[in-house]
This record gives structure tokens, sequence and C-alpha cells, in this order.
């Protein structure tokens, strides 16, 4: 008898809200910059409101920012009242949490100011990570690579990509350990092509000496230089 | 997080001949976020978004009324950057340097040209 009693009960107490179903909301967190943030944030909040927080995800979130669930009543506590309370909790290193509304990021529209000016002195550069090289690695495109490596990069760059050339003495902007790329993915591709291409400080612009082929075959060189041991 | 911007401030020299190449500097005092952070340090160091990020966008130029340059940067710009740069002495006219940052927000700064 007695268990057939216990059950309408819970059932009874649960349709009239005294033992209301937690609600489980979630919250784009603005603040958390420090190794000291999360904890902080959390068991201050269970503190002061008495909530549950599920989970705080500060990676591989939709629109990039920690999101923060917390479980609680809704009977007792509204959404606005979890914002506010989240708001005036300070981070041991003085900052502030705040629940971050509206686009991940915000970037205002351009000025007419700017667009005239860059109608009148041309937009920003291209993107170049979409050049996708053309010539496949083969040992043929790098040996090419070699000799123009040999002929026009060594005086700067030296025998094996160390920036240590005999040119590279009076330079004050140090040539590139060309090592860094070694074995680096097709993304950086365009990056080395429009390099090369457009040179940057006392890095000559090799567009006007080498050909678009001759430049891919050298960026095939390039990544093979490996680290000297 | 409140932001501490000063108006910028420029300098050019006093003694500037007609036709010589002059140095102007402009200072400006706006903080730059990447709005990144590193919360979690030990198990999987990653960078998640902390802040909104906040830069100053274009840099433009006016010497007289003619717009002479364009300065874009992108959120790697320094904290309180200094911008040196030369000009020309074509004409006794004033230097003028726009900024805007990604919020939108204008400021500018004027400097004379005047020979000696």
């Amino acid at each position: 008898m007695k268990r057939i009693v216990f059950i309408p009960l819970a059932m009874l107490l649960s349709t009239t809200g005294i033992l209301a179903a937690p609600t489980v909301e979630q919250f784009e967190i603005e603040g958390l910059i420090s190794p000291a943030s999360p904890k902080a944030l959390t068991s201050e909040l269970e503190q002061r409101l008495g909530v549950k927080v599920v989970d705080l995800n500060l990676k591989n979130t939709d629109s990039g920012w920690p999101v923060l669930s917390v479980e609680f009543d809704s009977a007792k506590l509204s959404k606005e009242e979890i914002e506010q309370a989240i708001a005036a909790i300070q981070d041991p290193a003085g900052h502030k949490y705040q629940v971050h509304k509206g686009p991940a990021v915000v970037s205002a529209a351009y000025t007419d100011e700017e667009e005239k000016a860059m109608a009148a002195l041309g937009p920003d550069a291209p993107d170049v990570p979409a050049l996708v090289n053309p010539i496949e690695t083969s040992d043929e495109s790098v040996g090419r690579g070699k000799e123009l490596y040999l002929k026009y990069c060594t005086t700067c760059h030296g025998l094996n990509g160390g920036g240590n050339g005999p040119a590279a003495h009076g330079i004050t902007t140090f040539p590139r350990q060309l090592w860094a790329w070694h074995n680096a993915d097709s993304s950086a591709d365009g990056y080395l092509f429009w390099f090369i291409t457009n040179g940057r400080n006392e890095m000559p612009p090799w567009g006007v000496v080498l050909s678009d082929d001759e430049r891919w075959d050298l960026i095939n060189y390039i990544k093979t230089i490996k680290v000297p041991e | 997080m409140a932001r501490k911007v000063k108006p910028p401030r420029m300098r050019i020299g006093k003694r500037i001949k007609e036709g010589e190449v002059f140095k102007v500097k402009v200072r400006f005092e706006h903080p730059s976020f990447t709005g990144l952070g590193q919360v979690d340090t030990e198990s999987d160091p990653m960078f998640n978004r902390a802040i909104p990020v906040s830069f100053i966008r274009n840099m433009l130029v006016y010497y007289g009324d003619e717009l002479v340059s364009r300065f874009s940067m992108t959120s790697a710009i320094a904290d309180n950057p200094l911008f040196t740069f030369k000009l020309k002495a074509v004409k006794e006219a004033p230097v003028k340097v726009v900024f805007i940052d990604n919020e939108g927000e204008r400021w500018e700064t004027t400097g004379d040209v005047k020979f000696a």
C-alpha cells in the first residue's frame, strides 16, 4: 500500500510546480580570459544562485564564444536574473563577465570615406591562400627548383636555407629560415607564391625575374628543405 | 570592456624646404585586442573568444585636399601605435590623418606644413 501512495505524490508535486522539472539554458560568455576564469565563474554562480552548472564548453562551439550550460528551476529563477548575476561576478584578475549577444564578431560597415579611399587607392590585398599550385611535387620539379634556388636565393637565404647567406650580413631584416616550410601543406602555397612574387623589405619582387612556373618549382623545392642535423 | 582612447597627436618638423622629403609622426593611444584568450593552458591549449575584438582598421593620409595614402591594418596591430611616414613637400597645406577602427569610430588630427 505504501508504495502506491508514494508515486502519485511525486506526480502531484511535479504538476503543481513544487517539484518542477529543471530547465537547462545556454549562455555565451564574454570575459573568460585567464586560466583562473572558468572556475571562478562557475563556483561563484553556483554559490550565489544555487544553480547547477552542467557544462562550460570553451572549445569547438559554433560561434567561437564559450558556452555555459546552467540547470535551474524555472519556477524560481528567470533567464534574465542569471544574466544579471553573471554580469555582477568579477574575475580574480579584475575582468567582468558578460553574456554575449548578437553576431560572433561585430565589425561595422565601411564608412563612405573608407569606400572612397579604397576606390581611389585600391582595395586590400587579395585572398592569397586561395591560390593553388598547378605543378605537382615531383623529383623533376624539385630539381628545377633547386637549380633556381642555388642561382637566386642562396646569397641571402644560405645554401641550406638557414637565412645565413653571405649577403644576409648587411641586411637589417633577417632573411627567413626556409626550413620552417618543410613539408608544409598546400594552404601555404598561395602565401609563399605571393611573397616570392611581391617581395618584402630587402627581398626583391621575383615576379619580374622568374616566370610563374619557375616560382612554383621553387616552392616545391623550398618545402623539401630540412633542418640540418 | 571600457576602452581608453586618447585623440591622436601629430608631429611635423618645423624647418621644411620646398621639394624636400619630410617625416610625419602620428601617435594614437588606442588599445588593440585580437579578442582571443587561452583559458585552458594544460590539457589542450587552444584559443577561445574572450572579449570583443577591437583594432584600428584604416588610416587615411590627406595632404591638402588630396588623399595620399591608406594604411590597412588587422587585429595584429600594436597597442598605442606610432606611425612614421615620409611625404614630399610640394605645397603649403595641412596634413590630415584619419583613423577608423573596426567599430566604425573615427578620429582625426592635423598638422600644418609651412616652408621655412
